[in-house]
């Protein structure tokens, strides 16, 4: 039953600034503060560009003098699809001499899903296969210019100011950048992250940039406000009565994609570059650790640093369930898997009355009061046949089946409601952590690094919807 | 006689490989190459495929009954499918239509419906149904899960390449069905 292990269906609890239920494959564990995160609580940042088609990676400089575009690859301005460049042979007169001709190379983009070419454009075979094809050029460039650049100045005129009031209460040794006020101000007008970090015993570098900035304002950019016209070219005499040609219309999103020009036939669209992708890393807000960061190449999809929770924390599926009946007590299947590699005790606690976490439960719901124990997970076990079957005593009420790091376990279900919808069942998991990364504070004593701490989690399942 | 009707004619020149399944009377110009898997079949009437065709495996055309008639009832006269030059009918595609003209490009796992009339240079994308009662004009490109159209200016090329190279080398590793001499209107007169 793959429905089952859809990622729905159990869901972890993540006390964050809001309170978000989400699979455990979708959140992340730090495990300096010891608790899990989701994307909701972690910032964003990004780490790299990269061209999702020919896979080149971009500096981030040289990201944003584009226009976050890349050089070689095109998108089909009809259905945004990338563009491949194709060859012909065509007949062409030798430069030496005149009236022979040889067969040359011509270059044109076609699409290979709609049979978009760039022939139906009007634009000219190239003879080079890549660089030799232009975007058409914005009428409208060097006002834009203009106008980007006189609101620059004046965001950053605002941004000294209000740094200069805050100054006095924002903490010394805070990065400049990760001041949520900072990001606010400094993405306006698409200025950029200037990382500037403060040195112990220099003047604090706002007011050093104010003193800077008067110096260098005596260059002040002055724009001509735009002017409004009274008379609007009137629209051509057969504007109702002209048939319309269908194919030739464009579509809201191929006019939009191209907002320099928004072109309403079909025979303007030019195509684009292919825009660029971006690897994210994620840290945790509280402790400024790094939860994710991936490998710099765009062709390899590992992280250098991987903290996700579905390799720290036991998770909780569902195995396989009965028919549920209305007030009818029912056993229901649950495995849980042990992601680390020491043995992990586990005790499930019930939700009590009250319970401000648990809004979703619409049954009632016993789980086995003994602590069970998952061994380690043994990356050899598969290979290994002469290995010790292991030893613990499960009471067969309790645990239905026990396999290297995973136990099935019952618990048992008795549907409150009679409503339409699923079945919900929610409880409390608490489970010891050992953690691995290095201590903050280095411990005096011998403290054996491997100390555990609980950690418990709410877990809700869907069950699936009653049977009559 | 139905024996007759039975025998696929097959034009000299076109390779068509005996583990193709052809039914009923069915027609195939010179230099059409059908490769193994594919189904051609006559249930309502002929059909008559033209010259340099590419039909691959698993394609099927077939001419059969509308729904809503039933195979025995009588007064349904046999209409004949006809299929231009020039076409491909890529891996998968399930064509019903009773008129298809030249180069027209229909994708893998496409799926025309019994009234449509293709002209030419169309070509329905990959997995597209299109079941509508129309006549797709000329150069009409058909792409996309929800069908969208657009008009190309030039038609697709014909697969004059592919189809050399196919006659050459299936005869190799398969065998082929025996062609038949189609006699022709007029006969030149030779001294």
């Amino acid at each position: 039953m793959a429905s089952l292990l859809q990622p729905d269906r159990v869901l972890y609890l993540v006390h964050g600034e809001k309170k978000i239920r989400s699979s455990l494959s979708t959140l992340y564990f730090c495990r300096y503060c010891s608790e899990l995160r989701s994307l909701e609580c972690v910032s964003h940042e990004v780490d790299s560009h990269y061209c999702p088609s020919c896979l080149e990676n971009m500096p981030s400089a040289e990201a944003k003098l584009k226009k976050n575009r890349c050089a070689n690859c095109f998108d089909c301005p009809c259905c945004m699809h990338t563009l491949s460049t194709r060859a012909t042979n065509i007949p062409a007169p030798l430069p030496d001499d005149p009236s022979k001709t040889a067969m040359k190379k011509a270059y044109y983009l076609a699409c290979g899903f709609c049979r978009w070419t760039s022939r139906d454009v009007g634009m000219a075979d190239k003879s080079v296969a890549s660089g030799g094809w232009q975007e058409p050029d914005n009428p409208h460039t060097q006002r834009i210019n203009k106008l980007i650049e006189y609101y620059q100045q004046l965001a950053q005129r605002e941004k000294l100011e209000r740094d200069r009031k805050k100054l006095a209460r924002r903490r010394p040794y805070m990065p400049l950048a990760f001041s949520q006020h900072t990001i606010h101000v400094v993405e306006k007008y698409g200025l950029g992250t200037r990382l500037q970090r403060q040195r112990p015993g220099a003047p604090i570098t706002s007011l050093a940039g104010l003193s800077l900035k008067e110096g260098e304002d005596q260059k002040e950019i002055n724009i001509e406000p735009a002017q409004a016209l009274d008379e609007v070219e009137p629209l051509p005499e057969d504007y109702y009565t002209r048939p319309i040609n269908l194919p030739e219309v464009t579509s809201l999103r191929q006019r939009l994609l191209q907002p320099d020009f928004q072109p309403a036939g079909a025979s303007q669209l030019h195509p684009k570059h292919k825009h660029l992708l971006i690897k994210r890393s994620l840290r945790c807000r509280k402790c400024e650790h790094n939860l994710s960061k991936p490998e710099f190449n765009p062709t390899s999809i590992k992280f250098k640093i991987q903290l996700v929770a579905v390799s720290y924390i036991p998770e909780v599926r569902i195995m396989s369930i009965p028919n549920l009946r209305f007030q009818k007590e029912c056993q229901v299947l649950l495995t849980l898997t042990n992601p680390v590699e020491s043995i992990t005790h586990v005790t499930l606690v019930g939700c009590e009355e009250g319970d401000p976490e648990d809004i979703n439960s619409t049954a009632k719901v016993m789980v086995p009061t003994k602590e069970l124990v998952l061994a380690g997970k043994d990356a050899a076990a598969d290979y290994d046949e002469l290995a010790e079957p292991q030893d613990f005593q499960d009471d067969p009420d309790v645990v239905a089946f026990r396999k290297s790091n995973k136990i099935g376990f019952f618990i048992k279900v008795v549907p409150q409601r009679e409503e339409d919808g699923d079945v919900t069942v929610s409880f409390k998991i608490r489970h010891d952590f050992r953690n691995l990364a290095a201590p903050i504070r280095p411990s005096e004593e011998d403290d054996a690094p491997t100390e555990a701490i609980w950690l418990t989690h709410h877990v809700e399942l869907s069950l699936g919807p009653l049977v009559a | 006689t139905n024996s007759a009707k039975n025998v696929a004619k097959i034009a000299a020149g076109a390779v068509v490989c005996v583990e193709s399944e052809i039914r009923g009377e069915v027609t195939i110009g010179a230099r059409t190459v059908v490769h193994p898997k594919a189904r051609i079949i006559a249930e309502a009437g002929p059909i008559v495929i033209g010259e340099g065709n590419l039909i691959e495996e698993q394609a099927l055309i077939i001419n059969s009954y509308p729904e809503n008639i039933a195979p025995d009832s009588e007064g349904v006269e046999p209409k004949t499918m006809t299929i231009g030059i020039n076409n491909v009918f890529e891996v998968g595609c399930m064509s019903q239509a009773l008129k298809i003209g030249d180069n027209n490009v229909i994708e893998s796992k496409a799926d025309l419906g019994r009234n449509m009339i293709l002209t030419s240079g169309c070509i329905i994308g990959a997995c597209c149904q299109v079941n509508t009662c129309e006549v797709i004009p000329e150069n009409t490109v058909i792409f996309g899960s929800g069908c969208q159209r657009r008009v190309q200016t030039e038609r697709p090329q014909p697969q004059t390449l592919q189809l050399d190279f196919l006659m050459k080398i299936l005869p190799n590793y398969h065998h082929m069905k025996k062609t038949v001499k189609t006699t022709s209107a007029v006969t030149p007169a030779k001294n």
